[in-house]
């Protein structure tokens, strides 16, 4: 009887998931789009908890609906106040037969490719030997043991990959001004919000170890927080000085690199952890990992340099009171 | 020694994590790392040559749950050259960018992309290749943004994006390989990949991920605009290296996993497309009216060469044969490599000079600029394969190993390929001796100048005359069912 109910539930999630990304590829309006794919995005983390990957569900969340919907959001209010901007066309969007036509077909080979996959799928499954290895990973939590032990190497990657991201961003110009103090029902909402964030990210770093969480949704969370902030145009919430906020930038993609050489030049070999101080040294690269994920993605969401990364002696006597300037220039969302 | 395989990767990460905190030593930084990353990648070329192929376990966990590196003599070779180029760019850069911000900015992006590419090479795991697949195209845009011009950033963005598309069908190939035959390390699923549905599929999505990404005809388009349009020295490596570094995963995939897929109408077609791309490339370069972009279109033609050896490595049963195929294919990606970026570092040169790089109104750049007019020359005659640069060898290899394959089109293609490109170094130099009154001065910025005449010197003399080592440090590679029986 609960299968049936079960499956009902999931038969309704696929649909309004397809449905869902049908109006945002086929909506008018962007801003519509963009709401479209923030619910898109939910629905896509209950997918993943239905799948039984809550840690994906979480940073799905995080950052497919959240950060990235924030992005979007952003990026339409500043293509609207430039001038050669544009809405679609007003003629109604239709679909073009011949793109189409390849994509179903893509999907459809694809789909019996994954199927006879799934068919001769080999019976020594790298989880089987991810559960045996678990007890010397010094996490228990097996997704957090892959990401921060097994394939360390990939995650320490992963932190250059944001690092490049956030540094490609910011090759593109000056971030956009900041936004006016918003009323008094926003800033309300953000003052109960920021702290609660900031908790929730400090127990998603903490329960990694043996629960689904970790770095990237803990720094997502806190990167969250300090979006927040910037929207409600907080006057007290500034940066810290540039030299600080580079350290935060780079905090967790240094202290994996650094843990993993001197590993190597005591003689144990590239992150390699001694097995009694796996735990330790886990719990500390995440840490760093989730104030570098935080700094990047929240650096990220501005949409190129902010005042306060140079650092340039001359000109930070300067940033605060550019930030303060652009207060009375910038408009709430 | 194996150690000198993490720090070629790691010397480069480190450096570009310094510079974000110490942009003003910047300079500094790039340089001690970039030269930290020649001596370990010389390191492990001596290792690999005295050794035979290396393996590091990262963590000490077991290939499969863990992740490797790994160093034959195909990516020792690789790994080598992108050390040297990078070498030979980074002295060039410390002069070129005059602008100190946008100097900071250069480095910690440029070192990012050397441990990318470095990774690269390196990597035995194709979860882990996929990392740094995007490491690589979001390093490689950015840097191609990085003149902030409207051009460059439009190219950039097409770049980004088709890389991006590029990253994804890999990804999801990867995704059904891991599906269907639970490991992502290479050599275990050489030894498990058996032809089916799975494993076409998958290698039907990773190799035409790839192919964007090394730009071959007709998936160039993106390349001449994000080539012409970045910076000197990112334009040296990009087109120098990192088109290069999609085409070694081709190679090493069609060599270890896919080898038991290969068919050869599939190799054949590979090849075919590879000859559009010598006669394309070279033809468009033939028309361009910039230098950069010239050199640009040529690298769509070298690309093509590389592809033209498939047919003769992948579908033969001739151990020699293979052997001699895959020295000559790589002898011409060396010297492309080494060519390629002294071209486009002397393009900087000229364009900086002149204040443009329209070729038609080059002239007296022989007289104005005697070093870098000549290593043009010097890239010019590698190019073409004029001997003694290894690209003769390399293409007297490829057009002994058609004749015994008895595959004659190529004849016409390499000969083609070859006059086209004469015709536009010709072109070129021509223009550059054109007559003028300047005074004669042999080196005018020996910072920028020189790396780039010793990138073209290399590229003429070192490979042709002293080309032994690469086919000693082939021996073994790649027997008939991939690389670790």
């Amino acid at each position: 009887m609960t299968d049936v109910v079960w499956g009902l539930l999931d038969l309704l999630l696929i649909l309004a998931l397809l449905a869902l990304a049908w109006g945002s590829l086929n909506s008018r309006n962007l801003q519509r789009a963009v709401i479209y794919f923030i619910g898109f995005g939910l629905l896509l983390a209950l997918v993943w908890v239905r799948l039984r990957a809550p840690d994906i569900a979480l940073a799905e969340a995080a950052i497919g609906a959240g950060l990235t919907g924030a992005l979007l959001l952003a990026a339409l209010r500043d293509a609207s106040h430039s001038p050669d901007h544009t809405d679609r066309p007003d003629r109604a969007w239709r679909l073009n037969p011949v793109p189409t036509l390849l994509s179903l077909g893509l999907a459809v080979a694809l789909g019996l490719a994954y199927l006879q996959a799934l068919e001769i799928a080999d019976p020594q499954r790298l989880a089987v030997a991810v559960f045996s290895h678990l007890e010397q990973s010094g996490v228990s939590n097996p997704v957090t043991a892959v990401l921060l032990n097994f394939r360390a190497y990939d995650t320490l990657l992963e932190l250059a990959v944001l690092l490049t991201a956030l540094l490609g961003i910011m090759a593109l110009g000056q971030a956009r001004p900041a936004y006016a103090q918003a009323g008094p029902v926003l800033a309300g909402l953000v003052q109960w919000l920021t702290p609660l964030l900031i908790l929730v990210s400090a127990y998603l770093l903490w329960i990694g170890a043996h629960a689904p969480g970790g770095a990237f949704q803990a720094g997502a969370l806190l990167a969250g927080a300090g979006v927040l902030l910037r929207l409600a145009g907080f006057p007290d919430s500034h940066f810290p000085a540039a030299l600080i906020l580079r350290g935060m930038v780079i905090a967790g993609v240094s202290l994996f690199l650094a843990v993993g050489l001197v590993l190597m030049l005591v003689g144990r070999g590239f992150l390699d952890y001694p097995p009694a101080w796996a735990g330790g040294l886990i719990l500390l690269i995440e840490t760093a990992a989730t104030l570098g994920i935080a700094a990047t993605l929240m650096l990220a969401f501005l949409g190129g340099r902010p005042a306060a990364w140079s650092l340039d002696t001359s000109t930070t006597g300067r940033i605060q009171a550019a930030d303060m300037v652009r207060h009375n220039t910038g408009d709430n969302p | 020694m194996t150690d000198s395989l993490v720090w070629s990767i790691a010397l480069p990460l480190s450096g570009a994590i310094l510079s974000v905190l110490l942009p003003r030593a910047a300079n500094g930084i790039g340089l001690a790392s970039v030269l930290g990353s020649l001596a370990a990648a010389l390191a492990v070329i001596w290792t690999v040559a005295d050794q035979g192929p290396l393996t590091y376990a990262i963590g000490g966990w077991t290939p499969g749950l863990g992740i490797a590196l790994r160093a034959d003599g195909l990516s020792a070779l690789l790994l080598l050259l992108s050390a040297l180029v990078a070498v030979a760019a980074s002295v060039y850069a410390t002069a070129y960018f005059r602008q100190a911000e946008q100097r900071q900015r250069f480095w910690t992006l440029w070192l990012l992309l050397l441990s990318a590419l470095h990774a690269l090479f390196l990597a035995a795991d194709l979860f882990n290749l996929y990392v740094t697949l995007e490491l690589l195209g979001l390093s490689a845009a950015a840097l191609t943004a990085l003149s902030g011009q409207r051009e460059a950033l439009e190219a950039a963005l097409r770049y980004l994006l088709l890389g991006l598309l590029g990253s994804l069908a890999f990804l999801a190939g990867v995704a059904l390989l891991y599906t269907g035959y639970g490991s992502l390390d290479i050599s275990t699923l050489t030894h498990r990949l058996s032809p089916g549905l799975t494993g076409w599929s998958a290698a039907a999505l990773m190799t035409s991920g790839l192919l964007i990404k090394t730009a071959l005809f007709p998936l160039h388009f993106w390349l001449p605009p994000a080539h012409a349009n970045a910076p000197a020295p990112v334009s040296a490596i990009l087109s120098a290296l990192v088109v290069k570094a999609a085409f070694y995963l081709v190679l090493r995939l069609w060599l270890e996993p896919f080898a038991s897929l290969s068919t050869p109408e599939l190799v054949q077609m590979l090849g075919v497309l590879g000859a559009i791309a010598v006669i394309w490339g070279s033809w468009q370069a033939l028309q361009a009216e910039r230098l950069k972009l010239l050199a640009a279109y040529s690298t769509l033609a070298q690309i093509g060469y590389l592809f033209l050896f498939l047919p003769l490595i992948l579908e033969t049963s001739d151990e020699t044969l293979r052997h001699a195929a895959l020295g000559g294919l790589l002898l011409m990606a060396l010297t492309h490599g080494l060519a390629k970026s002294a071209l486009f570092l002397a393009a900087g040169v000229v364009q900086q000079h002149a204040g443009h790089d329209r070729i038609a109104e080059l002239r007296g750049t022989a007289q104005a600029l005697p070093a870098t007019t000549f290593t043009l020359a010097l890239a010019g005659v590698a190019l073409i394969g004029l001997p003694p640069s290894g690209a003769f060898l390399g293409k007297w290899q490829l057009i002994a190993g058609a004749l015994q394959a008895e595959l004659w089109w190529m004849l016409g293609v390499v000969l083609a390929g070859s006059l086209l490109a004469a015709g536009y170094v010709f072109r070129l130099l021509g223009h550059a001796f054109g007559q003028a009154r300047y005074p004669a001065r042999s080196l005018s910025i020996g910072r920028q100048e020189i790396p780039a005449l010793g990138l073209g010197l290399a590229a003429t003399l070192l490979l042709g005359l002293f080309s032994a080592p690469v086919w000693s440090l082939l021996a073994g590679l790649a027997p008939a069912g991939g690389l670790n029986p």
